[in-house]
C-alpha cells in the first residue's frame, strides 16, 4: 500500500466515523449529557486536595488560634502583669484564691490565728508603704 | 503594638481575601473538567459502540469512565487527562467483554433456550424500516461505516484500540502509548498491522 492509498483511507475512515458521531440521535446526546452531569456533580465530591474546603478551613481555624495565642502572648509581657498586680490588687484576692483551694482549711484557721502577725509581715516585706 | 483583636481581625480579611480565590479556582477546575468531558464523550461513545456493540453497555463504560477521571485523576494536568479517559475507558471495555464471556460460558451449561445475551436487550422496534425516504449518499455512508465497524470488531483488541485512538481520536503516537500503557513502537506496529488488516479486509468493497 502506497503512503497516499494509506492517507486515502484513513482520511475515509475518519470522515466516516466523524459523520456517526455527528448524527448521533438526541436520547443518545441527552443520556452523555447526563453521565457528564453526574460525573461533574461526583468530581465536586472530590476535587483536588489543594482545593478541598475540609482541608482549608481547620487549617483556617488552627492557624487564627495560633495567630491569636501568638498575640496575647506577645502583647502581654508576664512582667507588665505583675506589675499590675503588685499595683492594683488586693492581697485579699490572694488569700481568696488560698481559700478557694483544696485542703485550704487549715491554712485559713492559722491566718486567722495570727493575722495581725501576717499584715505586720506584708507590710514590712513590702517596699512602697502606699501599698 | 497591635492588640490580638486587631491581629485577629487582619487574619479574618487574609481568609476573607483567600476565600474567594480558592472558590475560583474549584469553578475553573470544575469548568475546564466539563468542557473536556463534553469534547470528548460522543467520540468515546462512539468507540465503546464499535467495540460492544451495545449502546446501553457503552454508555456505561463512558460514564464509569467519566466518574473514575473526575474522582480520581482531576488533580492532574488537564494534558493528562485524555489518555488516562481512554485507558479507563478501555479497561472498562475489557472487563465488560470478559463478563460477557463467561456470562455466555454459563448460558452454555444452562438448559433452556440458547439465546445469544448479547441480543437480549435488542429493541424489536429498532429493526423497523424507517418510513422517511433515506438518501442515498446517506444511505451509502451508513453502509461503509457498518462494514469498517465489523472490520474494526475483528481486529485484535490492541489493534482497534491503535487505529480508533490514532485515526478516530487524533492522538499523537506518545499520547497513544500513554493511553494504551505501552511503548511507542508498540503502538506504531499495533496501528501498522491494523491499517493493513482492515485494508484487505474493506479494499474490494470501498
Amino acid at each position: 500500500m502506497s503512503e497516499q492509498q494509506r492517507d486515502a483511507f484513513e482520511m475515509r475512515t475518519r470522515a466516516l466515523f466523524q459523520d456517526s458521531v455527528d448524527n448521533l440521535d438526541f436520547a443518545t446526546r441527552s443520556r452523555l449529557t447526563q453521565a457528564r452531569n453526574a460525573a461533574l456533580e461526583a468530581a465536586r465530591g472530590h476535587s483536588p486536595w489543594y482545593l478541598r474546603w475540609t482541608l482549608w478551613t481547620p487549617a483556617a481555624g488552627v492557624t487564627a488560634a495560633a495567630v491569636l495565642g501568638v498575640a496575647l502572648w506577645l502583647g502581654s509581657p508576664s512582667g507588665q502583669q505583675v506589675g499590675i498586680l503588685a499595683e492594683g490588687q488586693s492581697n485579699f484576692e490572694d488569700l481568696e484564691l488560698v481559700a478557694s483551694s483544696e485542703g485550704s482549711g487549715d491554712v485559713m484557721e492559722m491566718l486567722q490565728d495570727d493575722i495581725d502577725f501576717y499584715d505586720f509581715a506584708d507590710k514590712a516585706s513590702s517596699p512602697d508603704p502606699a501599698a | 503594638m497591635s492588640t490580638p483583636v486587631d491581629t485577629l481581625n487582619t487574619a479574618w480579611m487574609v481568609w476573607d481575601s483567600l476565600a474567594p480565590a480558592v472558590k475560583g479556582a474549584v469553578l475553573e477546575y470544575t469548568r475546564e473538567l466539563e468542557k473536556f468531558l463534553a469534547e470528548i464523550e460522543r467520540r468515546a461513545f462512539r468507540m465503546a459502540q464499535v467495540a460492544l456493540r451495545d449502546s446501553d453497555d457503552a454508555l456505561d463504560v463512558v460514564q464509569d469512565a467519566m466518574i473514575k477521571l473526575t474522582r480520581n485523576y482531576a488533580s492532574r494536568p488537564s494534558a493528562e487527562w485524555r489518555p488516562l479517559f481512554y485507558r479507563i475507558l478501555e479497561n472498562g471495555i475489557r472487563d465488560l467483554q470478559r463478563r460477557r464471556t463467561v456470562r455466555k460460558r454459563i448460558m452454555t451449561w444452562l438448559p433452556g433456550p440458547k439465546e445469544d445475551p448479547d441480543n437480549e436487550a435488542q429493541d424489536p422496534l429498532e429493526n423497523v424500516a424507517d418510513a422517511a425516504p433515506a438518501i442515498p449518499e446517506k444511505l451509502m455512508q451508513a453502509e461503509a461505516m457498518q462494514q469498517l465497524e465489523e472490520s474494526l470488531r475483528a481486529l485484535p483488541a490492541r489493534q482497534r484500540e491503535a487505529f480508533m485512538l490514532r485515526n478516530f481520536e487524533g492522538m499523537d503516537v506518545a499520547e497513544t502509548a500513554r493511553a494504551m500503557a505501552c511503548s511507542e513502537g508498540s503502538v506504531k506496529t499495533h496501528y501498522s498491522r491494523a491499517v493493513h488488516a482492515l485494508r484487505e479486509q474493506l479494499g474490494e468493497v470501498w
